[in-house]
């Protein structure tokens, strides 16, 4: 090893990048055309609130790759609206409007496709994908990437480059470079020009803060523009025909084990589980596949289909690992699972099934007199607070005016209304029929809600004159 | 000196005496009442940090009787309190034991060491109760006790409000505190180290027991009434403490509802939550009913103020009595027999397990069903130190250790257990414990 970093060697291998890096400004020309950026409006009770993202070119029909970060996920694809589509540099005045496609489970990217006004002005990122993806980059080897400026510059492209520190699994393979190599959600090439990978948000580093009054007080600063984790493009390749079959992004597959948590490395010993890891059961839920294949609170998973899970630095790394390995499944697949339930090991075949509705697919309404939104009570609301399904009815509050007269009356998000005037509401329909005759009656003075928060209930009286 | 001028003079001067007589009769028993004031220095033990630690306060209090009962807060003196030293007016100082704490009305009972004052031959008074009933706002109050450590300090003003209403759930020392009784406000100056030190009349009489201000306003001081702590002083001195009957009602004041359930004027006690797993809950009481009766009597929960007197009412029945409860739901009305069981403190007994670096509260009662926990199995992390087995293995403040080896563990005393096990022979130690319904295992390495 020590060979390698004697100065002569590294001396060759700088003229080597010297030579090659003539290239670039006509590499960077061309593969500009996979990357665009995005604006949307995410649509609420009183204001529209515009977004800005980046996006990868993932095919010839102007399919569009959006970061798992740039849309909220309990905002409802219902209230996303206007995405418009610009060219880097070109002039924001001149934009192609998309549609949303939803979400893919498995990469948690977002999936957008472009009018046909700007197709021809892009290439696929898969136009300059390598012969082969098998060989993992070297430590120390150079890539670049692509930035992109604010609206208010055009979304000008530019050139960032770094050499690659660590490579790691996250579960993902994932390339760590010496500094910042592209914007996040956006790609990574190699000197060629062929597709690397692409960059990552969400890793921060540490830094201590000085200042007048404080004598170094320990942040993390996350860079949001530009990122210099990637992942491979042996990952990120197959994933990008995973096109949402509709706007909710089912099927999206369930299986019921709820708060997994990472099994670590002493405990592992403990349990006399060399090079392996688990992942404890916190909850089994409800009607759901786990309970049916007889998991229990408490189990440790130790594999998946006769595959031990593998020990991952950080040791929460298995948590995605587990959630990855489902969503590569469908509903109906049978996972079969090894636990761990006291000193045994068991056998545990789970049939999976479709995820029950989500809080983003849920009904809702306005009311804008009584100033809240209702929507459904869902199998997550059961979840969260601990009601058995048996027990499930009323609505949740999605919204509540600041100066309404149900904020006014202490009403707050996420509280659940269980009876409207005293009488209990038993389904979405039933509150919103409730609802709407109240808001109709101009010669109501007030109503009552009983409400839960926190487990507690309380009796909240809405002034309405 | 004109006529008119002279009888001028006649009358301010016979004002004058009358001034002065009322000022020599209020020093008589004001200075008697300065007498049975006294500091209580505190050094108690605290569990927060991962290991047993002492720590110090200064608090004052009231001489009740000549066999040196001493009247202070809860807050002041608590059973974690290790050391207890009174000074007395003469600026003595005796030590004190505690004769028992109620921390729902902030009210702690202490008894000097008399053998010691009888040997040293040290002299004290003792104070009386005022009827807390008969005060009226605006009539002049005088704090007496030792705010930062001043000792024999007095302000003055006036009662501000006879009948506040205010419950913290967290209020003495992480315990619950104000929901059986009302509250005097005044706006005498209350510090820190006023605490347990009386609230007085002119004549030296002990209108309530000054517990708590308001931190960075200005003159909202509050005392215990005298007629409340006389009934607990009682109850601590006969039983050591003070045990109330539970039914698991958390009520709501009525204000103009009445219309909307359709009751008469001032009846009727609203029920805002039932507490899971409680009396109440068992029977099916829930939220939005109304109480109209208990035991036959009608109740009137309209306004916050008349609140603590019917939680009172209940907290004074038997425990493991029956209580018949008039409900009313919609148009329906019918009869409720519950059975009470003993009030508890969300607040469990904590514990140091030095050699692991770890400090625990047991889990309560109502911290399991506060937290929605599936039972009261468990001991919640308070502390970890550093260095030390627990924080190495990475358990913080706030994890529930549920099991310890497997074992699960439902008191203190289970942990107690296989704490011994591994003091005699350390040897790693699987930990199984859950933070926010997130279960985790770790082990305690030696």
């Amino acid at each position: 090893m020590k060979f390698f970093f004697r100065g002569g060697f590294i001396c060759a291998c700088l003229c080597l990048i010297g030579a090659r890096a003539a290239d670039f400004p006509a590499l960077f020309k061309e593969r500009v055309k996979c990357v665009v950026a995005v604006e949307f409006f995410t649509e609420s009770e009183l204001d529209r609130r515009p977004s800005v993202t980046t996006a990868l070119v993932a095919d010839t029909n102007g399919t569009l790759v959006l970061p798992p970060s740039a849309i909220n996920a309990y905002v409802s694809p219902a209230k996303l609206k206007d995405f418009r589509v610009y060219l880097p540099g070109k002039p924001v005045v001149d934009y192609a409007s998309a549609e949303y496609l939803g979400q893919d489970p498995l990469s948690g990217w977002h999936f957008v496709r472009v009018e046909q006004k700007f197709r021809a002005s892009l290439v696929p990122v898969t136009a300059f994908a390598p012969k082969s993806t098998a060989d993992e980059p070297a430590l120390g080897e150079e890539f670049w990437g692509i930035g992109l400026r604010g609206k208010d510059e055009d979304f000008a492209p530019y050139f960032l480059a770094s050499r690659i520190s660590h490579l790691q699994s996250m579960p993902e393979r994932t390339a760590i470079a010496l500094s910042e190599v592209a914007a996040p959600g956006l790609p990574v090439f190699d000197h060629e020009g062929g597709f690397a990978g692409l960059a990552v948000g969400g890793f921060g580093q540490r830094f201590i803060e000085y200042s007048r009054n404080e004598r170094g007080t320990p942040i993390m600063l996350l860079n949001i523009e530009e990122s210099s984790v990637f992942q491979l493009a042996s990952v990120v390749l197959p994933e990008l025909a995973r096109v949402p079959a509709n706007v909710s992004g089912r099927p999206i597959t369930w299986l019921g084990a709820y708060g997994l948590q990472p099994m670590d490395p002493e405990v592992a010993t403990f349990l006399k589980l060399s090079n392996q890891s688990g992942c404890v059961v916190s909850e089994v839920l409800e009607g759901s596949p786990a309970e049916a294949a007889g998991l229990k609170d408490r189990d440790i998973i130790l594999a998946l289909d006769g595959q031990p899970l593998p020990r991952f630095k950080p040791d929460q790394v298995v948590l995605s690992y587990v959630e990855r390995e489902l969503n590569r499944r469908k509903p109906g697949d049978v996972l079969a699972m090894t636990v761990l339930r006291g000193g045994e090991r068991l056998e545990i075949k789970a049939t999976l099934a479709e995820q029950p509705k989500l809080i983003r697919e849920t009904d809702r309404h306005y009311f804008d007199k009584l100033g809240f939104t209702v929507r459904e009570f869902v199998y997550g609301d059961g979840v969260m607070r601990r009601v058995k399904r048996a027990a499930q009815k009323g609505v949740v509050v999605h919204f509540v005016k600041n100066s309404g007269p149900t904020g006014t009356a202490g009403l707050r998000t996420d509280d659940w209304i269980q009876e409207v005037d005293g009488v209990e509401v038993k389904t979405y329909a039933d509150a919103v029929e409730k609802l709407t005759a109240i808001e109709a009656d101009a010669s109501r003075s007030e109503f009552v809600l009983l409400t839960s928060r926190n487990g507690e209930t309380a009796v909240l009286r809405v002034k309405l004159k | 000196m004109t006529r008119n001028a002279r009888v001028l003079l006649a009358v301010l001067i016979v004002a004058l005496a009358c001034v002065q007589d009322a000022q020599a009769a209020m020093s008589r028993g004001f200075n008697r009442l300065l007498d049975a004031v006294v500091r209580i220095d505190v050094r108690e033990e605290t569990f927060e940090a991962g290991a047993r630690r002492f720590t110090g306060s200064i608090g004052s209090g009231v001489i009740l009787s000549d066999d040196g009962l001493i009247l202070t807060n809860a807050h002041v003196a608590s059973p974690r309190a290790v050391e207890l030293s009174v000074t007395l007016a003469s600026l003595e100082r005796v030590n004190a034991t505690l004769v028992g704490w109620d921390h729902w009305t902030d009210l702690a009972l202490l008894r000097l060491d008399l053998a010691e004052v009888k040997r040293r031959g040290l002299k004290f008074t003792h104070a009386d109760f005022a009827d807390s009933d008969k005060l009226y706002p605006g009539q002049t109050a005088y704090a007496v006790g030792t705010p930062y450590g001043l000792t024999r300090t007095v302000t003055r003003g006036v009662i501000s409000n006879n009948r506040r209403y205010f419950a913290d759930n967290r209020g003495v020392k992480g315990y619950e505190t104000g929901l059986f009784n009302t509250w005097l406000q005044t706006d005498a100056a209350i510090n820190p180290g006023n605490s347990g030190g009386p609230l007085v009349d002119e004549d030296g009489h002990v209108m309530g027991i000054n517990s708590r201000g308001y931190l960075g306003a200005e003159n909202l001081g509050f005392a215990i009434p005298a007629n409340i702590a006389r009934r607990i002083v009682e109850g601590l001195a006969r039983d050591g403490s003070i045990t109330r009957s539970y039914i698991g009602i958390v009520p709501g004041a009525l204000l103009d509802l009445e219309g909307f359930y359709s009751l008469k004027q001032n009846t009727g006690l609203l029920i805002n939550n039932v507490d899971p797993g409680s009396p109440a809950a068992k029977m099916g009481l829930r939220g939005g009913d109304i109480v109209l009766t208990i035991n036959g009597a009608p109740v009137d929960g309209r306004f916050p103020e008349q609140l603590p007197p019917i939680q009172n009412l209940i907290a004074s029945l038997p425990v493991g009595a029956p209580v018949k409860l008039s409900v009313k739901r919609g148009e329906q009305t019918a009869v409720y027999t519950l059975v009470t069981e003993k009030l508890e403190s969300r607040q469990g007994e904590e514990w140091a397990f030095e050699k692991w670096g770890l400090t625990v509260r047991k889990v309560s009662r109502a911290y399991a069903r506060e937290n929605q926990l599936t039972d009261d199995t468990g001991l919640l992390v308070i502390g970890v130190q550093p260095g030390f087995p627990a924080a190495v293995a990475g358990l913080d403040r706030g994890n529930i250790i549920t099991k310890i080896n497997r074992q699960p563990i439902t008191s203190l005393d289970a942990a107690k257990k296989a704490y011994a096990v591994f003091a005699e022979k350390p040897a790693p130690t699987l930990v199984e414990a859950q933070s926010d319904r997130q279960v985790s295992f770790y082990i305690f390495k030696p």
